[in-house]
């Protein structure tokens, strides 16, 4: 079995525009992959439930923000601490040949899977050789 | 140390922030669990918290199948183990792959007067909880005052 040292470089703090109101965003851990007629997503957003998911793809610029939920750390007084707590936010730029209007997404176990599916023209086709 | 009760008048926002400055301050007092845990550093990292008469442990571990995660209790030690399968569709190329994949363990020193015994675990938006309630005798208990 191949075991490794699990790298854990705590969560990452996003960087970027800083925003107008204090506190700490999070870059969540995120998959891509392609496929012929669509590119992939995987991002990592625990605590965030359904409502708290914004996705936005304008200019070219897609936009995952994950807005966590505290409602569970009532009551709770922190004793051992590893990590902290925060919204996810991340942004690609995207090829213009995405269909905007058929993005999938959805949320299981604090995965977020977005399905960006590729217009028509930007599909690739196989062209035939034909013999002499 | 603070108790985290959001008074209604927080925004979420404001709720958030208490909490991370009060996780920040946890974070600085490496001893405030006084036995050891594995370290920090290992995957995944935990948070414990105290309520009234349980300690509760929170690990991030999203995208597991909630069969695919083992909680374990053998004397005061307590085992978190899982899985998480990162499946692929035929054909595809990968372009970044951040998210890591595989089986884990973490173990956990709880102090002497939890009940393991009574432990319950919930997984919800890829958090995992667990809630080990103190022991009888070491729940709060009020004292009453008499006047003389």
């Amino acid at each position: 079995m191949n075991v490794q040292e699990a790298n854990v470089a705590a969560k990452q703090e996003a960087k970027g525009p800083e925003a107008t109101r204090p506190g700490r965003t999070f870059v969540p851990d995120i998959d891509v992959c392609e496929t012929a007629d669509s590119i992939l997503m995987w991002a990592d957003l625990p605590g965030v439930d359904d409502k708290g998911v914004e996705i936005s793809l304008a200019d070219g610029v897609l936009s995952i923000q994950g807005n966590v939920s505290v409602g569970e750390y009532e009551n709770l007084t922190p004793a051992y601490t590893e990590y902290n707590i925060g919204n996810f936010v991340r942004r690609f730029s995207v090829s213009a040949d995405i269909d905007a209007e058929h993005i999938e997404a959805k949320l299981n176990n604090g995965v977020l899977e977005l399905k960006l599916p590729k217009r028509e023209r930007a599909k690739a086709r196989r062209i035939p050789i034909v013999s002499a | 140390m603070t108790l985290f009760r959001f008074s209604r008048g927080l925004d979420p926002m404001d709720r958030l922030l208490s909490l991370q400055r009060e996780l920040d301050r946890a974070f600085q007092n490496p001893h405030g669990l006084t036995q050891g845990l594995s370290g920090r550093g290992a995957y995944p990292p935990v948070n414990v918290f105290w309520d009234k008469d349980s300690a509760v442990v929170r690990l991030e571990v999203p995208g597991i199948a909630a069969d695919a995660l083992s909680i374990e209790t053998h004397g005061r030690t307590l085992t978190i183990g899982g899985k998480r399968d990162v499946t692929v569709p035929d054909g595809a190329s990968f372009h970044r792959r951040e998210r890591g994949a595989g089986e884990f363990k973490r173990s956990i020193q709880l102090s002497e007067d939890l009940d393991t015994s009574r432990a319950d675990a919930s997984y919800r938006q890829g958090i995992l909880t667990v809630r080990i309630p103190k022991k009888e005798e070491a729940k709060p208990r009020q004292i009453q005052v008499h006047a003389a």
